[in-house]
């Protein structure tokens, strides 16, 4: 056959594409934003300075303590992990510019751990508009897990209104017959967990509705043991922040009403290192109070996590006080690294959300509830365990070392479970091998 | 002192718009939100130079009358299905209102005691969010006005078209501003600032001078709270705090209070000394205290040299004051 | 009835609180007719030392006296290095009655930012020998307690002694003059900058003294004036500016007023009531309880 050098140019030319299409295919694909050959990088917003900053400003330096140490030992697939804190000082105004710079400018892969309700709304529509991937925001407002309106968002704490109606089976068990009074703040965070309080069935005799930050002036918690009093209450629940809190312990302490009335504190209020701290001389108002929390008291010597995060913190942490704040941050972070290996070794942000949805119910984490995420559900822990604040602040098992009894349920009306906890062992050393 | 005509300062603003405009396609997003926010503390500014430079009354309270413009604009949105340039006329008018309410209760106090109440304003206002469920609480509302309408033909992605709104309202509201600043309501304006007691003589009613003072500086408000909800896509008490309040002070004493034109300096100065400081901070490096705080020592000292060494504000030419 | 008594009681104990930090504003303002807001920032730091006298002296009584020197040292310095200079190039512009305001806002933060880069954004516990648990009587224990008694009795202390200062004194007259007229002062021979840096000082000392007396009922941090200064300014403005019995009168205003409302109406106004009450006594005395009513120009 006469090869004419047209049809010969055409075979070689079509070869070369041939070769060229294979040899492109094999090449990486163009790299996410945020990930490199050698790094990932993430961001996070909470309040450093500022009146809300006490405590929450601890948790960024404790998650990079986590991170240091995973990077120590190999990084998440061969990549370290770097972590941008920002200042936000809980403004919403504030928190949506930071978040600005840590998207458009720093260019992260996504967001992890940032905090406060409003402040994670201002910044929902910049991701959602970018499907950047928001992990593990640190709030419980429940709305958050709405997959339609938050596609790209993950909360991991469990719902106020979970934790209420937790709280409202505990109390059913334990504090039958006693004049149980509420008092909550009076917003989507209060009612919430009216909601879950109605679901379970509890009564009260006195229900106290106070306004954000109206706890710092100095009238207010006098005036909720006065209503307490004149309803003969016995035992009362503090659905509210931890000044409130330590506000509400203050003023019963100061009233002599010290264990007359039995406190029982929501699990946003009821870091005992915190409240501690803001007592100082009136500590003792803590005494047999009884906390909900979904984490290991932070003072569990037996528990294997508590005594790994310790450690990190000791070698990654330059001498912070280990707390519930560098508790929940490491956990946090763990969880991080586990999506971030999960996610692949060409991690995009779409394949780390489906990693999340697909096998984030299968991680190892700190917490005694199990982790419920789906492709049908970004609701991640589900119970709460209730314990007694010892002397050091921190809340001890009624089970004894080790032991926790878990109720957990969901935000609607479902049945709240109660069981022995149960939890996977951790990793070797807390590195995890997913 | 150059006098310009209400018709060469409208050919004016429109060269400026369109340059702004061009140059709008050309500056990255990250820009373009801070240009949005610096064209809306501008008009923030403006509304307290009506007020302070001119009419000579004291406010701490302006981010309360931005919160209700910005709320009112927001529940129009949501509630009454309006769409956004309407809602921005609501916020202004109910900003208008409350502006007016506040101003025949102010019109007898003086100085400080006018600052006092405003003050409590300022702290006492968000936290009614709490009261009325309509006001969404602690979490706030948020709201999406979206991007650029299909009948204009380009492309804008949403921080650009904020831009472009933010500015084309502030070039709107100053061209205004500066005509009715030129007028007999300015000249009474600044007679009742300087000696209350020699305009009265003059026969200017004094009282109502004031309460219009008011009424337009708080609309004027009004309309900035709205434009700041839109750039924020939510209203919530955490958004409008004292802080706030001083922060529109402290850009209109950085213009120059009785300087309207100053007032674009003043906003570009407020956007830019946060990420000054920042970069300053993160540059020296530091202990994890240090670092954090030391954005705020920057702006502290940075503030304090600025009202000492200029404060009377941007040196401009041609100005009197 | 008992609510009743007890409402008022609480109100008593916090409104001695207001009545503090007005006292320093008021005495600011009767000097140099400034609105300080950097009394919060004063206040916090000489707290701030107090705190740390407190822990090397382990005697809380000797911590007070440094709060105040301190407090007394600073409100001083920031006067002559920044309020006086300013003072001097604003004088006569349109800036002249609120560039002090912002340039008192920028040492507020400034200080701030200081206190929490060297003591951390952390909560301190200021601990004093007085309990913060109510006195008992007979079987029921009151909401008021030792520390509660101290506030009332500091409050007193300072009231006195400066309204004396100022009656009575040379130095005190020489304050007036040179707040009301300068010009006319220093042609008298008074000294006017000074006195006005006296002046600055002895605010400086009142609010170390709202500090040192208040922080041990909470806690320390350096935000933890910030609401106080707040609630002080507006019981200032309550009392009338010119008076330092209306500065302490204000602060019970507002302090029974907030109790009163707290328990009879709810919490959800508490913010709002500052205005309310405000408002309610500004539109029958524009000037406050005992300012004066003249044309003295604010």
């Amino acid at each position: 056959m006469l090869a004419s050098r047209r049809t010969k140019g055409g075979i070689f030319a079509a070869a070369t594409i041939a070769v060229a299409a294979l040899v492109a295919s094999a090449l990486p694909a163009h790299a996410e934003t945020g990930v490199t050959s050698s790094t990932i990088k993430l961001g996070i917003t909470v309040p450093l300075t500022g009146a809300a900053a006490p405590g929450y400003n601890k948790i960024p330096g404790a998650m990079k303590a986590y991170f240091d140490y995973v990077n120590a030992n190999g990084g998440v697939n061969g990549r370290k992990i770097q972590l941008v804190v920002k200042d936000d000082g809980y403004s919403p105004a504030t928190t949506l510019s930071v978040t600005n710079d840590l998207i458009l400018k720093d260019k992260v892969f996504a967001l992890v751990g940032t905090l406060g309700t409003a402040n994670n709304e201002a910044t929902t529509r910049l991701i959602n508009s970018k499907s950047v991937p928001r992990l593990f925001v640190n709030t419980g407002f429940s709305g958050f897990a709405d997959m339609k309106k938050y596609p790209t968002t993950f909360p991991l704490f469990p719902s106020y209104a979970t934790e209420a109606k937790a709280m409202g089976k505990y109390l059913a068990e334990n504090f039958a017959g006693k004049k149980v009074a509420l008092i909550y703040q009076d917003d989507d965070f209060g009612l919430d967990a009216i909601k879950g309080f109605t679901t379970a069935g509890t009564s009260f005799v006195a229900k106290i509705p106070y306004s954000a930050f109206s706890q710092v002036d100095p009238t207010t918690a006098p005036k909720w043991v006065t209503a307490l009093v004149a309803a003969q209450a016995d035992t009362v629940i503090m659905f509210g922040v931890t000044s409130a809190t330590a506000v509400l312990a203050g003023a019963i302490y100061k009233a002599g009403l010290l264990g007359k009335i039995q406190m029982i504190l929501g699990s946003v209020g009821s870091d005992g290192t915190t409240l501690k701290g803001l007592l100082g001389p009136l500590a003792p108002a803590l005494a047999g109070t009884i906390s909900a929390s979904f984490l290991p008291s932070a003072s569990d010597a037996t528990d294997e996590y508590i005594t790994l995060f310790k450690s990190i913190n000791a070698q990654y942490n330059a001498g912070a006080v280990f707390d519930n704040n560098i508790l929940t941050g490491m956990n946090t972070a763990m969880m991080t690294v586990q999506a971030l290996r999960a996610a692949g070794t060409s991690p995009t942000r779409a394949s780390l959300i489906k990693a999340i949805e697909t096998k984030g119910s299968t991680w190892a984490s700190a917490s005694l509830s199990p982790i419920l995420y789906s492709a049908t559900s970004h609701v991640g822990y589900t119970g709460y365990w209730f314990g007694k604040l010892g002397a050091d602040g921190n809340a001890v098992s009624a089970d004894g070392p080790g032991k926790y009894t878990l109720y957990s349920t969901d935000s609607g009306n479902g049945p709240v479970v109660k069981a022995a906890a149960t939890r996977p062992a951790m990793p070797a050393k807390g590195l995890p091998t997913n | 002192m150059k006098h310009k005509s209400p018709l060469q300062r409208l050919a004016l603003s429109f060269v400026l718009g369109a340059l702004l405009l061009f140059a709008s396609g050309h500056i990255d997003e990250l820009r373009a939100y801070q240009g949005a926010q610096a064209a809306i503390f501008a008009i923030a500014i403006a509304s307290i130079v009506l007020l302070t430079g001119y009419s000579g009354q004291i406010s701490l309270g302006h981010g309360a009358l931005m919160a209700i413009g910005g709320y009112a604009s927001v529940i129009a949105q949501l509630h009454w299905h309006l769409p956004y340039p309407l809602a921005f006329i609501v916020g202004t008018a109910i900003g208008a209102l409350a502006g007016f309410i506040l101003g025949i209760t102010a019109a007898r106090l003086r100085g400080p005691y006018l600052a006092g109440t405003t003050l409590a304003l300022a702290v006492g206002l968000p936290s009614l969010a709490n009261q009325f469920k309509i006001l969404g609480g602690e979490q706030g509302i948020t709201v999406d006005v979206g991007t650029a309408p299909t009948w204009i033909g380009k492309e804008f992605s949403q921080y650009r078209w904020f831009f472009w709104v933010a500015v084309t309202v502030a070039l709107a509201v100053f061209w205004l501003l500066r005509n009715l600043l030129s007028t007999r309501y300015g000249r009474r304006w600044r007679a009742v600032r300087s000696n209350p007691t020699a305009a009265a003589l003059s026969g200017i009613d004094v009282g109502r001078a004031k309460v219009l003072a008011f009424t337009l500086s708080s609309a004027v408000a009004g309309l900035a709270g709205s434009l700041f909800a839109m750039l924020l896509g939510l209203v919530a008490p955490l958004v409008f705090t004292l802080t706030l309040s001083f922060t529109l002070v402290t850009g209109a004493v950085l213009a120059g209070v009785s300087n309207l034109g100053g007032s674009i300096v003043g906003a570009v100065v407020l956007v830019a000394i946060p990420e000054l400081s920042g970069s300053i901070a993160s540059r020296l490096g530091g202990s994890e205290k240090v670092t954090s705080n030391l954005p705020g020592v920057i702006t502290g000292v940075l503030l304090i040299l600025t009202v000492l060494f200029a404060p009377n504000g941007p040196k401009l030419p041609h100005r009197k004051r | 009835m008992a609510i009743f008594f007890n409402t008022i009681l609480i109100g008593l104990s916090s409104g001695a609180i207001y009545s503090l930090m007005s006292l320093a504003l008021v005495l600011v303002w009767r000097s140099t007719r400034v609105v300080n807001f950097a009394v919060a920032g004063q206040a916090i730091l000489s707290t701030y030392l107090g705190y740390e006298a407190m822990n090397r002296l382990h005697n809380y009584w000797l911590s007070l006296p440094v709060a105040v020197i301190a407090g007394a040292l600073i409100s001083a310095l920031v006067e002559a290095l920044v309020m006086r200079p300013l003072a001097k190039r604003t004088k006569g512009t349109p800036v002249e009655a609120i560039a002090p305001v912002i340039a008192t806002l920028g040492v507020l933060g400034l200080i701030r930012s200081l206190a929490g880069m060297i003591w951390g954004n952390t909560f301190l516990q200021y601990t004093s020998p007085l309990s913060s648990k109510g006195f008992t009587i007979g079987h029921t224990t009151i909401p008021f307690s030792p520390q509660n008694a101290a506030i009332v009795i500091g409050s007193v202390v300072v009231l006195t002694i400066f309204a004396a200062i100022f009656k009575f004194t040379r130095l005190g007259l020489s304050l007036r003059a040179a707040s009301f007229q300068p010009e006319i002062s220093r042609l008298s021979g008074v000294r006017v900058d000074r006195v006005r840096t006296i002046g600055w000082a002895f605010a400086g000392a009142a609010g170390a003294v709202a500090g040192a007396l208040v922080t041990p009922t909470m806690f320390l941090s350096p935000n933890s004036l910030d609401l106080l200064l707040v609630t002080g300014f507006v019981a200032a403005v309550i009392g009338g500016l010119e008076s330092l019995i209306g500065a302490v009168v204000g602060g019970l205003v507002l302090g029974l007023g907030f109790a009163f409302i707290l328990q009879y109406i709810g919490s959800s106004i508490i913010f709002s009531a500052a205005f309310l009450i405000l408002i309610a006594v500004l539109l029958i005395r524009p000037q406050g309880f005992f300012g004066a009513r003249s044309s003295r120009e604010a």
